[in-house]
């Protein structure tokens, strides 16, 4: 009788809600799973022999690089930014996030646009000097330029999460390592670095999975990848068995960064003391130090941000008057449409799994809120022949249906918008998630028991308590995972319904057509809107703050 | 026995021995009782309980002839008609006082309604800050819009967890009989947790002592000697 009780109070609408949300995310990957054991054919034994290597060895190189540059950038800046004042350090503290406005694939071409024979580089080398310069040394097209341009555009998500981190830091940390005699490179060595280990492992996960899910860049400079060979097996050889293949060994290795992680971060979690802290006072740099503070920050900033920006800007003066037509704005229409309705749905969703793990103690919500947020884990691309494969047999079970009843039908479910939203949903769930979760984190539970113990049913409290205290970290989410989808690429590429294009898919497009100054509207429209919202945050974020 | 507890047994789900052991205490009608008790001896959890908060182990919970928890049973907090003013309000931060009272009246008109939070913001003294927010208002005030939202639904029974503890030393005493008063005018049932002798004393009809989630002592408060000066 009392496992009775128990299970009627663990059961109830938000659980079987959860219960059903979570087997949908997990499906593609079961079927990837399930492919990936099933038997081979010959293709796959050719892929094997001549290009497993090559891809293993290309992803390898791409991700410790990418790795090890982003951290190195991210952490100078992010220690540099908290404790010293100099030039421009009040533009730079937020403007080093921007960088992230610009999708990797944007900047590849642009940065190639600019280096290329026809660019201004070269374009000013030959008129201004009448320079010829070797090709050779003239291209991006190398691993060294993919890697340029993932450090480049990636490093803000370990700048961000490094300096919130070390700005919670307690400064008496800084000062008591001063005190004990270590200059400011022997403390930021010795001290923020340690102590920093989660914030900084974890954002370098980020961007490995970030280099791990791009398409774009790779293949428009000509790198083979898992990414790239998916999108070739099943595109151009039609072999699906060995994209699940691929798609299942890429996922091995998502796994096995996610374990890495696990072991570098240890089970030690410096978690933030609540009591409140006397946080760090900048200290004022003065003269030729100064300098080289502002000088290196600025560099970067010009790299990732400013000198693409303004190239994209020259492009779009170029070109605008041919590219702002009707078609371009069902562009925009198409763009907006797909991702506000994904991150509608993501909100919702995220807002049930997020309150039923928060009401429900116990493994079972606690498993549900790891398989939400491990979504994001899962590239793109793997996910999109995983929801394929599921529309086809839904499809060809709609099929069989229609037919019983002798309906006639053309509704196909495959070509249709749903599948390309469903597996955006699938996709960044997890973004939404966290900013929700975190939400509820901050109100605690108080103010749902008092709702109850004042009547209101769960459901009723979830509308008149839950949801308006989470407000903005329900706003939060939407944003994120808006801006999210209106820059991705790979899955939109493989998903898109015939006729239905983004400003991402159409901007890759004519860049991959060489037409790289077409592109310049579609990219900097994205680049706009994503900007704003970061900005949006950063100011919203340093409010919460400062109160 | 108006609420009649008997042998609640609960236990957190990652700790190793129960929080709460064979519980059992009855309330007459209109008492008021104190629970005493260190930090972590269990005087939270007991009230958690009794609001259906938590799902005890074993263990029955009668009220006013209603059964609210026994092996068969659990009746959910918002259907167990009981009030709770938690430690820190909770008041809820996006409604005003006057929504924060209206918040659980239910089956009422509209215009039974305004007179029902009239009422409690006469009772307890705050009728010209029915329109502010809650961080509009200093901690003693905050206290009293709890105590008037957790009654507002006439709660046959009336839960208080440190209800003092946020509220400096002189405000402390001041609140105190203006509760008792507040309390004994309009008949509840209550049970407050404290762990301030003083408190239980000045408060309570009688008083529970607990430690390590057994009840050590249930003692009735003498009522107050009247000293007279010569
Ligand atoms: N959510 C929880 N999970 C596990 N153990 C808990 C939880 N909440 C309380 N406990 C434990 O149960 C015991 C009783 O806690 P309770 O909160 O009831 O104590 P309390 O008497 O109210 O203490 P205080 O005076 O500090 O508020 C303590 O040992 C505490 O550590
Ligand atoms: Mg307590």
């Amino acid at each position: 009788m009392k496992l009775v009780q128990q299970v009627k109070t663990q059961i109830n609408m938000w659980a079987i809600l959860s219960f059903v949300f979570i087997v949908i995310i997990l499906l593609p990957n079961i079927l990837i799973a399930i492919h990936f054991f099933g038997e081979p054919n010959e293709n796959w034994f050719h892929i094997k022999e001549y290009l497993l290597f090559d891809i293993f060895y290309n992803t390898s190189i791409l991700l410790v690089s990418t790795g090890v540059a982003t951290i190195i950038i991210g952490t100078s800046l992010a220690w540099m930014i908290t404790v010293y004042k100099f030039p421009l350090r009040n533009f730079f503290r937020w403007g080093m996030i921007l960088p992230l406005a610009i999708p990797p694939f944007i900047g590849a071409y642009t940065y190639q646009g600019m280096v290329n024979y026809t660019g201004f580089i070269q374009s000013t080398l030959r008129n201004s000097f009448d320079l010829q310069v070797n090709q050779k040394y003239f291209s991006m097209m190398s691993m060294e330029g993919t890697i340029f341009i993932f450090t480049m555009f990636l490093f803000p998500y370990v700048y961000v999460i490094t300096k919130s981190f070390i700005e919670n830091q307690s400064s008496s940390i800084i000062e008591n390592a001063r005190l004990l005699g270590a200059n400011s490179f022997e403390t930021f060595v010795r001290v923020v670095l340690p102590i920093s280990k989660t914030a900084i492992v974890g954002s370098a996960t980020i961007v490995m999975l970030e280099v791990i899910n791009d398409y774009g860049v790779v293949k428009y400079y000509g790198i083979q990848t898992f990414i790239t060979s998916i999108f070739q097996t099943w595109f151009a050889m039609g072999d699906r068995e060995s994209a699940f293949k691929l798609a299942g060994t890429l996922m091995v290795v998502v796994i096995f960064i996610l374990v890495i992680e696990r072991v570098i971060r240890g089970r030690k979690q410096f978690s933030y003391s609540t009591t409140k802290i006397r946080p760090i006072q900048p200290k004022q740099l003065k003269g030729v130090k100064a300098w080289i503070a502002f000088s290196y920050c600025f560099t970067i900033f010009s790299l990732a941000f400013l000198i693409p920006f303004v190239q994209l800007i020259f492009w779009m003066l170029m070109t605008y008057e041919r590219i702002l037509t009707a078609e371009f704005y069902t562009l925009v229409k198409n763009s907006f449409f797909a991702a506000s309705v994904a991150a509608l749905i993501i909100v919702i969703v995220g807002l049930i799994i997020a309150n039923y793990s928060r009401i429900h103690q116990g493994l079972l919500p606690k498993f549900f809120a790891r398989v939400t947020v491990l979504g994001y884990s899962v590239p793109g691309a793997v996910i999109a022949i995983g929801v394929i494969t599921i529309f086809l047999m839904i499809d060809r079970n709609l099929g069989s249906l229609f037919k019983l009843f002798s309906i006639d039908t053309t509704f196909v479910l495959r070509t249709s918008i749903v599948m390309l939203i469903s597996a955006y949903v699938i996709r960044f769930l997890a973004v939404g998630y966290n900013s929700i979760e975190a939400g509820f984190e901050k109100v605690g539970t108080t103010f749902t028991e008092a709702s109850r113990t004042l009547g209101l049913s769960t459901f009723r409290t979830f509308l008149k308590v839950d949801i308006p205290m989470v407000k903005g970290a329900i706003i939060g989410g939407f944003i994120l995972v808006f801006v999210d989808i209106l820059k991705e690429l790979p899955l939109t590429m493989l998903l898109q319904p015939f006729n239905f294009q983004t400003l991402a898919t159409r901007a890759f497009r004519y860049a991959n057509d060489e037409m790289i100054s077409e592109a310049a509207s579609a990219s900097l429209l994205i680049i706009l809107i994503s900007g704003i919202c970061i900005f949006i945050f950063h100011k919203v974020l340093d409010r919460g703050e400062a109160n | 026995m108006f609420v009649q507890i008997e042998d609640l047994v609960y236990q957190y789900r990652n700790a190793s021995e129960p929080a709460i052991k064979n519980f059992s205490l009855q309330l007459n009608e209109g008492e008021i009782i104190a629970i005493l008790g260190e930090s972590g001896s269990g005087k939270s959890t007991i009230l958690r309980l009794l609001a259906g908060l938590e799902t005890p182990k074993s263990g029955m919970i009668i009220i006013n002839g209603q059964k609210m928890v026994d092996d068969h049973t659990f009746i959910p907090p918002e259907k167990r008609g009981i009030g709770m003013v938690f430690q820190d309000y909770a008041l809820f931060p996006h409604m005003t006082v006057e929504n924060n009272i209206k918040f659980g009246l239910r089956h009422m008109t509209s215009k039974q309604k305004q007179k029902r939070i009239e009422e409690m913001l006469e009772l307890v003294n705050l009728l010209d800050y029915k329109k502010r927010y809650p961080y509009e208002l200093s901690g003693g005030q905050q206290q009293r819009v709890a105590l008037a939202r957790a009654l507002a639904p006439a709660p046959s029974l009336l839960l208080f967890d440190e209800p003092f503890s946020n509220l400096d030393a002189s405000l402390q005493m001041k609140i105190r009989d203006e509760l008792k008063q507040i309390l004994k005018q309009t008949k509840s049932t209550s049970i407050f947790v404290t762990h301030d002798q003083v408190d239980a004393a000045a408060l309570a009809d009688r008083t529970v002592l607990i430690e390590k989630g057994v009840v050590k002592n249930i003692s009735k408060v003498e009522p107050p000697k009247s000293y007279s000066l010569i």
